[in-house]
């Protein structure tokens, strides 16, 4: 239990909350993810709208199934995992290898654990991961001018919301700004970073798969900045959207380890402090 | 729309201080309550029927009986109760017309340990909260600092500067005697307006803090000023117990009274009362509510909104009663609804908003993970040691899980001194 209770009555705090619920995030997130999917399925039409169904549909089942099986209530998070995936995956895609990589990202990373914000990795992350590998061949899209521009709006609202962390931001772009600027032959600071753009604020800030410290957030940022860098397969002047997945994706994987150290070091600090 | 939104934006607690004119209420009854004693077993002193006078012994406790603690009215022993183990549950009395104050001598204090005896014959020692632990001190420790509170920062909070200046000499008389305690220094934190005469002394020193929540907690100024080191004790103390302890060097009386708030959100006109420690919440809080309010029933707890308890009685410790809306009630999962978070558990998101709920650098977030599983190893190396249950409170409000981070510290600091 995970507050005092008597006679069905809660009898400790919170008796007030200034935060977010589970149900707002949510929301929060899908507005600010709107305006990049409305661009996406305006410039791709009728392909991008089945992307959209499979999708939803795959995502709702499964969250519907698992709350059927938990007794718990539909979280739709879901949701959000669907809108990430009809921007950045690409037209071409077999419907069937969709549903697949959808299934296997948001079962295994997210309802397995009970839900987003229970487990460790970002559900689209994974989704798209699991596609790339599955099904050799398979490129992703997100990367094109006006991706990115429309992901700025929604950017601002989740920083005002305290939804992705400013720290994360800055350390990631420096990191992919100095490694660009020290290839100049093979990047170009503005098009890597607006290629990047809706991957960095979508897939590595997500709260709940970076780190939660603030020393931590940085180190995240910079890790995952250099990592998609490095991934990339050095085609053309900006960097292929693969490659922030795979650096989102294992940035995460490292983000409980990065934590784990800044909590170290803040023993450190205050038994110095303190004598 | 713009008010939603920037309460969510900008969660910040602006609910001023409340002053002006004191009520006296004498409740009708009264009672010691074993949630503000943790691990206590009484043994008691009275049995169920006898007459008590204020001051009188009720019970000790049973691994240092030095302890005592005493009756905060005249009247009679209503209940006794325990809970499981034999800790204290509650101990209530009610009150009886024309019973009188009894005069006792006036204590005499020649040595440093005739103080520790006065303050735990007569009642006053469970007023001292101990860091590490959130307990009440040994009989025979030795802090290495004494923190006095006078600092008021919770919503609704009464000003202490109405209080102190009622009880000027009390207060620097118990400053004072808190400096024969600990070889350190006592931090006496004071509002801005209150100037202390006795600043003169060489181990008193006086800190003004000033600004929003969670400022004025005693854990924030502990945490600046002296934090809890490895084998080290910090202890806190507010100001109104340290006016009853001025009263009781003094006069040789123990003096039960408490100037309280009695304000909320759901509160018609905040006001201060005075009341007797431990007095029903019941009589302070009759027929009060906001006219033309909502017909939503409200409750009345004691402590603020952000940490205070659902309870009959007022905590031994808490300076208000706040109303809020009627208590959740805790749901049964039975049906599904599909549309709405019926959920028990929500998940920790990490917002950057959390961060700024502790004033200090602390790593919030793995801190509320360790609490969460009961972690004590990671909880302790985060540095839970220096914080009780009031210091989480705010994490409480605005954390997406709706866990009781104080109920959880509670928890974790129960095993960490069972462990010690």
């Amino acid at each position: 239990m995970r507050f005092s209770q008597l006679n069905g009555y809660r009898t400790g705090p919170p008796f007030i909350s200034f935060g977010l619920t589970s149900l707002q995030i949510t929301l929060i997130q899908i507005v600010a993810l709107a305006p990049p999917v409305i661009v996406t399925i305006a410039s791709s039409g009728t392909t991008a709208l089945q992307i959209a169904a499979v999708a939803v549909v795959v995502t709702l089942f499964w969250e519907l199934l698992f709350a059927i099986l938990r007794r718990k209530s539909l979280t739709w998070h879901g949701l959000t995992t669907a809108m990430i995936m009809i921007v950045m995956v690409p037209t071409v895609v077999p419907l069937w290898q969709l549903a697949m990589a959808v299934s296997l990202g948001v079962v295994l990373t997210e309802l397995i654990f009970g839900g987003r914000g229970f487990g460790f990795l970002n559900a689209a992350v994974t989704s798209l991961a699991f596609l790339v590998f599955s099904f050799p061949g398979s490129a992703l899209s997100g990367a094109a001018i006006p991706i990115a521009m429309s992901s700025l709006p929604g950017a601002l609202l989740l920083l005002l919301f305290g939804l992705i962390s400013l720290r994360v931001v800055l350390a990631a772009v420096t990191a992919i700004a100095v490694f660009s600027i020290a290839n100049p032959e093979a990047f170009d600071p503005i098009i890597t970073l607006s290629a990047a753009a809706f991957g960095l604020i979508f897939l590595v800030c997500d709260p709940i798969s970076s780190a939660s410290t603030n020393p931590g957030r940085i180190a995240y940022g910079l890790f995952v900045g250099l990592l998609t860098a490095f991934f990339d397969s050095h085609t053309g002047p900006a960097i292929s959207p693969v490659a922030v997945v795979f650096a989102a994706l294992l940035g995460s994987i490292f983000a409980p380890l990065i934590d784990h150290v800044v909590v170290l070091f803040h023993a450190v600090w205050r038994r110095r402090r303190n004598g | 729309v713009y008010s939603t939104l920037r309460r969510y934006l900008r969660p910040r607690l602006s609910a001023p201080l409340v002053g002006g004119e004191l009520t006296v209420v004498q409740p009708k009854f009264s009672a010691l309550s074993g949630v503000d004693f943790p691990n206590i077993r009484p043994v008691f002193a009275v049995k169920l029927g006898d007459p008590v006078r204020v001051g009188q012994l009720l019970f000790t406790d049973r691994k240092h009986p030095e302890i005592a603690w005493v009756a905060p009215m005249a009247g009679v022993i209503e209940s006794i109760e325990y809970g499981s183990g034999r800790i204290l549950s509650s101990i209530v009395i009610r009150a009886i017309e024309g019973a009188e104050n009894p005069l006792t001598d006036v204590p005499r204090i020649e040595k440093d340990d005739d103080l520790r005896k006065v303050l735990q014959a007569r009642g006053m020692w469970p007023a001292f909260l101990n860091r590490p632990y959130g307990r009440i001190p040994l009989p025979d420790a030795t802090p290495e600092a004494i923190f006095v509170i006078a600092t008021e920062t919770e919503p609704y909070a009464p000003d202490p500067d109405v209080v102190l200046r009622d009880r000027r000499v009390e207060f620097e008389k118990g400053i004072r005697a808190l400096a024969l305690l600990t070889n350190g220094i006592v931090h006496v934190c004071l509002p801005e307006k209150y100037a202390l005469e006795a600043s003169d002394h060489p181990r008193i020193r006086i800190n003004r803090l000033s600004g929003p929540h969670p400022a004025g907690l005693a854990g924030t100024h502990i945490r600046r000023l002296h934090p809890v080191n490895s084998g080290g004790s910090v202890w806190s103390i507010g100001y109104q117990d340290l006016i009853a302890i001025g009263h009781l060097l003094m006069t040789g009386q123990y003096l039960p009274d408490r100037v309280i708030s009695f304000a909320g959100p759901r509160t018609a006109s905040a006001r201060l009362v005075r009341t007797v420690v431990g007095a029903r919440i019941r009589d302070i809080a009759s027929d009060e509510r906001k006219p033309n309010a909502s017909e939503v029933p409200f409750t009345a707890i004691s402590g603020s909104i952000l940490s205070g308890r659902i309870s009959d009685w007022l905590g031994y410790r808490h300076r208000q009663v706040s109303t809020i809306n009627n208590a959740p009630r805790l749901q049964k999962r039975r049906k599904l609804k599909y549309f709405h978070g019926q959920n028990s558990t929500f998940p920790l998101v990490p917002t950057t908003g959390l961060e700024r709920a502790m004033p200090f650098f602390l790593p919030v977030v793995p801190l509320m993970r360790a609490l969460s599983v009961g972690d004590a190893e990671t909880a302790e190396r985060l540095g839970c040691l220096d914080l009780v249950e009031e210091d989480m409170a705010l994490l409480s409000s605005m954390c997406t899980s709706g866990a009781d981070y104080g109920y959880l510290l509670r928890c974790v600091l129960d095993d960490l001194a069972d462990a010690a």
